[in-house]
C-alpha cells in the first residue's frame, strides 16, 4: 500500500475533497411529531418490551413459589383477615369509616370519577405546566391510595392493629 | 432474507401473505393493512411515541401479561375441578405430580399480580401524558373498564385454590357488597350463591374467572386497541396528515 499512489484504490481515482454537506446530507432530520412506520420501529421495541416482561415473569416463577395455606375452614377465621393486596386500601378505609362509605361509596366514586375524568377536565392543553390542578389532584389521590394500600398490606396485624412489618409480617400475596 | 423471500414466493407462502414486495413505503403500508396480526396497529406513529419515556411500554406489557395468563391458566384448567371437595387437592396435585405444575402456577400467580400493577401504571402514565384528552376520551373510559375487569379477574382467581388465604380474602372482599343500599343483600346473594362463601361461590367464581371475564376483557381490549389505532391516525391527520 505504502509504495502505491494513495489516491488510486482498486482502479478508482480520488478526484478531490470538497468542503460541505455529504452527498446524502439532504435527508430530512426527523422531528418528534413526524410519523414513522410502525413496522419495524415500534414493533421491534414492543418485541423487546414483551421479552423483558416475559423474562421477569419466568424468573419470578423460578424464584418464588405461589403460596398455598391450609385447606379452607369456614369455622377457623384467621387473625388478621386480609383482602387481596389491591383491595388493602379499601380494607384500611373500612377500619376507619362506615362500610357504606368505605365499601360502597368510595370505590364507586373512584371508578365513576376515573371514567368521567376526560369529560370533567376539558382543558385541551397537554403540557404539564398548564395542567397544575389536574396533575396535583391526581397525584394526591395516587399517593394517598398507595399509602393506604401499603398500610393495609404490610402495617396491619392481629385485630387490624398497627404492626411494623420488620417485626411482624402479615402481608399476603 | 433470501430464504424468507423464496418462502413467500412459493404456493404456500403466497396463500399466507397477500403482501406486495416491500419496496416503497406505500408497499409496506399495504402489507401492514393486509396482515391480520398487524391490523390492530396503526401504520405509522409519531416518532416521540417510540421512546421509553413516552409510554414506558406499559400497555404492551399488560397485553403480554394477559396472554401469558391465558396460556398458563388454560394449562392449569386441565388439572382443576371447582368444587370444595376437589379444588384444594387438585392444587396440591398440580404442585407435586403435574409436569411443570408448580412452575406454571407460580407464573400464573406472579403474572396476575404484575398485570394489576402494569394496568394501573399504564393508566397513571396515560394520565400524566394527557393522552385521555380529545379525541381519545372514550378510549380512556374503555381503559377504566379494563382496569375493573383486571381487578375482578384477579379477585375471582384468588378464591380458586380454596385454602385459608383464598377463603377469607374473598369473605372480606365480598362482605362489602352487602352494604350496598337496598340491593346489597341480593348482590351478595348473586355473588356468593348463598349466605357465606361455599361450593356455589367457588363454581360461580370459576366460571367468571375462566370464561366470562376473560372473554369480556378480550372484547373490550380489541375495542381499546382499535380505538388506539384510529385515534392515533386521527391525531396525525389533524396535524397535517399521516403521509409525509
Amino acid at each position: 500500500m505504502s509504495d502505491q499512489d494513495p489516491t488510486i484504490v482498486a482502479g478508482q481515482r480520488l478526484l478531490g475533497v470538497v468542503p460541505g454537506k455529504p452527498a446524502v446530507g439532504d435527508r430530512k432530520e426527523l422531528k418528534e411529531e413526524d410519523p414513522v412506520m410502525v413496522w419495524p420501529h415500534l414493533l421491534v421495541r414492543h418485541a423487546v418490551a414483551a421479552l423483558v416482561v416475559l423474562f421477569i415473569v419466568l424468573l419470578l416463577g423460578l424464584a418464588f413459589d405461589a403460596p398455598l395455606r391450609a385447606i379452607a375452614d369456614p369455622t377457623n377465621t384467621p387473625n388478621p383477615e386480609k383482602a387481596p393486596w389491591y383491595f388493602a386500601a379499601l380494607q384500611e378505609l373500612l377500619s376507619h369509616f362506615h362500610p357504606l362509605v368505605a365499601g360502597v361509596l368510595v370505590p364507586t366514586a373512584i371508578i365513576l370519577g376515573l371514567a368521567a375524568l376526560p369529560y370533567i377536565d376539558r382543558n385541551p392543553v397537554i403540557s404539564p405546566r398548564a395542567r397544575r390542578v389536574a396533575r396535583t389532584t391526581f397525584t394526591v389521590f395516587l399517593v394517598v391510595w398507595i399509602a393506604l394500600t401499603l398500610v393495609g398490606f404490610a402495617f396491619r396485624g392481629a385485630n387490624w392493629g398497627w404492626v411494623w412489618p420488620w417485626q411482624e409480617w402479615h402481608g399476603e400475596l | 432474507m433470501k430464504v424468507m423471500d423464496r418462502m413467500r414466493q412459493s404456493t404456500i407462502g403466497r396463500s399466507m401473505f397477500r403482501v406486495p414486495d416491500r419496496v416503497t413505503e406505500r408497499d409496506r403500508a399495504a402489507g401492514h393493512w393486509a396482515n391480520f396480526l398487524l391490523h390492530l396497529y396503526p401504520v405509522k406513529v409519531r416518532r416521540k411515541e417510540l421512546t421509553f419515556g413516552y409510554s414506558a411500554f406499559l400497555g404492551v406489557s399488560s397485553l403480554v401479561l394477559f396472554v401469558s395468563l391465558v396460556v398458563s391458566g388454560v394449562y392449569l384448567m386441565f388439572f382443576y375441578v371447582p368444587s370444595p371437595g376437589n379444588a384444594y387437592g387438585d392444587i396440591q396435585n398440580i404442585q407435586t405430580s403435574v409436569a411443570f405444575g408448580q412452575y406454571v402456577r407460580n407464573v400464573h400467580r406472579w403474572a396476575a399480580h404484575l398485570m394489576v400493577i402494569a394496568v394501573a401504571a399504564h393508566m397513571a402514565k396515560v394520565f400524566y401524558r394527557g393522552a385521555y384528552k380529545p379525541p381519545k376520551e372514550f378510549n380512556w373510559v374503555l381503559g377504566v373498564i379494563l382496569l375493573v375487569l383486571t381487578l375482578l379477574l384477579s379477585f375471582t382467581g384468588y378464591l380458586l385454590p380454596w385454602d385459608q388465604l383464598a377463603y377469607w380474602a374473598v369473605t372480606v372482599g365480598t362482605s362489602m357488597a352487602g352494604y350496598v343500599p337496598l340491593i346489597g343483600d341480593s348482590v351478595k346473594q348473586i355473588l356468593l350463591g348463598g349466605p357465606t362463601v361455599g361450593s356455589t361461590t367457588l363454581l360461580r367464581f370459576y366460571v367468571l374467572h375462566v370464561a366470562v371475564l376473560p372473554l369480556l376483557l378480550t372484547g373490550v381490549l380489541a375495542f381499546h386497541l382499535w380505538r388506539w389505532r384510529k385515534d392515533s391516525m386521527l391525531q396525525m391527520d389533524q396535524q397535517g396528515g399521516s403521509d409525509v
